[in-house]
């Protein structure tokens, strides 16, 4: 079983960027370094929940919140509610 | 093009006093966060609320036409405080709270621009405000900042004596679209903003049950005024969401409006073609859309295919063939000039005229759906009462029907000027004319927007200038200075706009390694406009095709890229808009 981390990155890899040359890892800064843009990122929160399997209120989240993927795991464990 | 004359009367001075009249048992707001998380609010309840906020206010020194900034999450506690400030007589503005999707430098910028023209004696913001952004705020000697808690009080009289205003006194003040920091703040009267919503409700023959659905941010006209100040005004019920809750959950939106049956709401263009692409066809069965009585797309240019996506894929939801309708709209004339369905008229009009006569003379010349090269432009409806468009060209001449030109607008709900700034209010408004930036022409007495006479880029509803992403590109080092050219390219996928750079290189080696030139210059788009390029491209000296007098040539620039790179694949309507 993936685990989320490389779950997540796999997607912005392939479904976001499209870009063979950017290699991620979980402190890759991805909005700050223009990788991702702001439309793009509520797919990347949408994926989020899916992975964590948790329900996270947009309205919490901060944009420090979502620059790298370690970031964002820590984010869903912090605000995040267990899906029904 | 005008309307005509309105003979509707406004039984309020003010829109505290429209407020004081609502039944107290009445709904005003329910605020949706999930089907769990959901609270409703009489107008009594948001009485004693907002009489409770102006009373903290008050303790804080907030007086008679002082500004209040408010940076508050949407909900019930920022339009109590909004409400509180100008029972004071005080003069509110509400400025964007920073979400996930904000570029934390271009939030910092744009707040400290913003705050700094609007000099506020009070800057309020939520518990949760997050620090590193409080430094962004300009704070005059005078001014002072407080927290507030986005709880409702336990209880709260109603004993504050309010502070009498006026029709022509300063009610609060809006933001225009455009670059953040450079944003202008539209100061409106009560009279003004209470004219408006009397055309725009007898336009919409709004009813006392109706129900407004949004998820508009309330710093912007369209939240603002639709989906806060009209229902309040109309003492109608409101159901709102957050917009960052909306676009994780687009199909919510849906859900509401069958959950409510909602009658009235307000969406710009590319969420029409989002909710069709994102809602699955299995899913959609879940939705009752037969109690809306219009959806109105405004903000963004009215695109057909966006309007059919919709309705092709939401007619099994019961949504009324009349529902989608279209305006034109803007913060300085309070919220909107135009509105389709005025007059019994069905759906917004729509034209097909030849393309080659458009981009030759600037005449929209009406053919045959089927003919080659016809393009199709969807009307944003007849001026409201009380409003009047003009059509001019570059020297201010009126041009007859079917020639393209500004759009000049004059009505009696028109904004007091932009707030600390007479320069730009003496440039936009010229002998009762508001001049709109804005490109268009009028047909049976129809308006058809065709694009921004400054080149504007809309993504995703937000205003880009092109000259913004040109100064950002050639401030990279191995950027030859003045040789950037940026435009929109219309993804019909999104319905929204996409930008494209090209840039020019200092020598011709510089393009050995593209790719980190490439990077830097998307890297400070992001930090500074807070939106990503769809593609930046690296061409050698003197590739940029120049105007006669040595500037780059933005519309041939855009041409020449376009031929030699077919992946850019452009609608003919945006061609249109060149």
């Amino acid at each position: 079983m993936t685990d989320p981390g490389s779950e997540l990155i796999d997607y912005i890899s392939k479904e976001v960027i499209r870009r063979p040359n950017v290699k991620l890892t979980v402190d890759t800064p991805l909005v700050s370094s223009g990788l991702i843009d702001s439309f793009s990122l509520v797919d990347v929160l949408t994926k989020l929940e899916e992975v964590t399997a948790m329900r996270i209120p947009a309205g919490k989240v901060q944009p420090k919140d979502m620059d790298t993927v370690s970031l964002m795991l820590s984010t869903a464990r912090r605000i995040g509610k267990p899906r029904k | 093009m005008s309307a005509q004359h309105s003979t509707s009367s406004i039984p309020f001075a003010t829109l505290t006093e429209a407020l004081t009249a609502a039944p107290d048992n009445r709904p005003f707001v329910t605020m949706w966060f999930d089907d769990d998380d959901v609270s409703t609010y009489s107008f009594g309840e948001f009485k004693r609320w907002s009489t409770s906020q102006a009373a903290l206010f008050k303790e804080h020194g907030l007086g008679e036409g002082d500004t209040a900034i408010l940076i508050m999450p949407q909900g019930v506690a920022l339009m109590a405080a909004f409400v509180g400030a100008m029972l004071l007589g005080a003069v509110p503005s509400i400025l964007a709270y920073p979400t996930f999707k904000v570029e934390p430098a271009k939030y910092r910028s744009g707040l400290a621009g913003v705050s700094a023209n609007l000099n506020a004696k009070l800057v309020v913001v939520d518990d949760s405000f997050p620090e590193e952004f409080l430094e962004s705020v300009s704070l005059g000697d005078q001014s002072k900042l407080i927290r507030v808690n986005s709880l409702p009080p336990i209880s709260a009289s109603d004993g504050l004596a309010r502070v009498r205003r006026e029709p022509q006194d300063l009610a609060f003040i809006q933001h225009s679209g455009g670059t953040t920091g450079l944003q202008k703040g539209v100061a409106l009267s009560h009279g003004a903003v209470l004219r408006q919503l009397i055309h725009l409700g007898d336009s919409l023959k709004i009813q006392p049950a109706d129900r407004i659905y949004s998820w508009l941010p309330l710093y912007h006209d369209m939240g603002l005024i639709a989906c806060f100040i009209l229902p309040m005004v109309y003492h109608l019920h409101l159901v709102m969401q957050s917009p960052t809750d909306w676009v994780l959950q687009p199909a919510s939106m849906l859900h509401l409006i069958s959950r409510y049956q909602c009658t009235l709401a307000w969406v710009p263009n590319f969420t029409l073609q989002f909710l069709a692409r994102r809602v699955k066809p299995e899913d959609r069965k879940e939705y009752d859309l037969r109690s809306l009585r219009a959806l109105i797309n405004c903000s963004e240019p009215v695109r057909a295919e966006s309007m059919d996506a919709f309705a092709g894929a939401f007619s099994d939801c019961g949504l009324p063939p009349t529902a989608l309708q279209s305006s034109y709209a803007m913060a300085e004339n309070v919220f909107a000039v135009t509105q389709s369905g005025i007059n019994g008229a069905s759906a917004p009009s729509r034209i097909w005229i030849d393309s080659s006569k458009y981009q030759s003379e600037r005449i929209a010349l009406s053919v045959d759906r089927g003919s080659q090269a016809a393009a199709c432009f969807v009307s944003s409806g007849q001026c409201l009462p009380n409003n009047e468009v003009r059509i001019a060209s570059e020297n201010g001449e009126s041009l007859p029907e079917g020639h393209v030109g500004e759009i000049l607008i004059r009505s009696d709900s028109m904004l007091n000027g932009y707030y600390n700034r007479p320069d730009l209010t003496s440039l936009s408004l010229r002998d009762g004319w508001y001049w709109s930036g804005d490109l268009g022409f009028v047909l049976d007495r129809e308006l058809y927007v065709t694009g921004r006479k400054r080149d504007l880029i809309i993504v995703g509803g937000k205003n880009i200038y092109p000259q913004d992403l040109e100064e950002i590109a050639c401030a990279h080092p191995l950027i030859h200075d003045g040789r950037a050219v940026a435009f929109g390219l219309y993804n019909p996928d999104l319905g929204t706009e996409e930008i494209v750079l090209v840039a020019e290189t200092e020598e011709l080696s510089d393009l050995r390694d593209p790719s980190l030139v490439e990077k830097t210059i998307r890297a400070s788009i992001v930090a500074e406009l807070g939106v990503a390029p769809r593609a930046i491209y690296l061409k050698p000296p003197r590739w940029i095709v120049k105007s006669t007098a040595g500037k780059p040539a933005r519309s041939a620039t855009r041409e020449k890229l376009m031929a030699e790179h077919s992946e850019l694949r452009i609608s003919l309507t945006n061609k249109l808009n060149e």
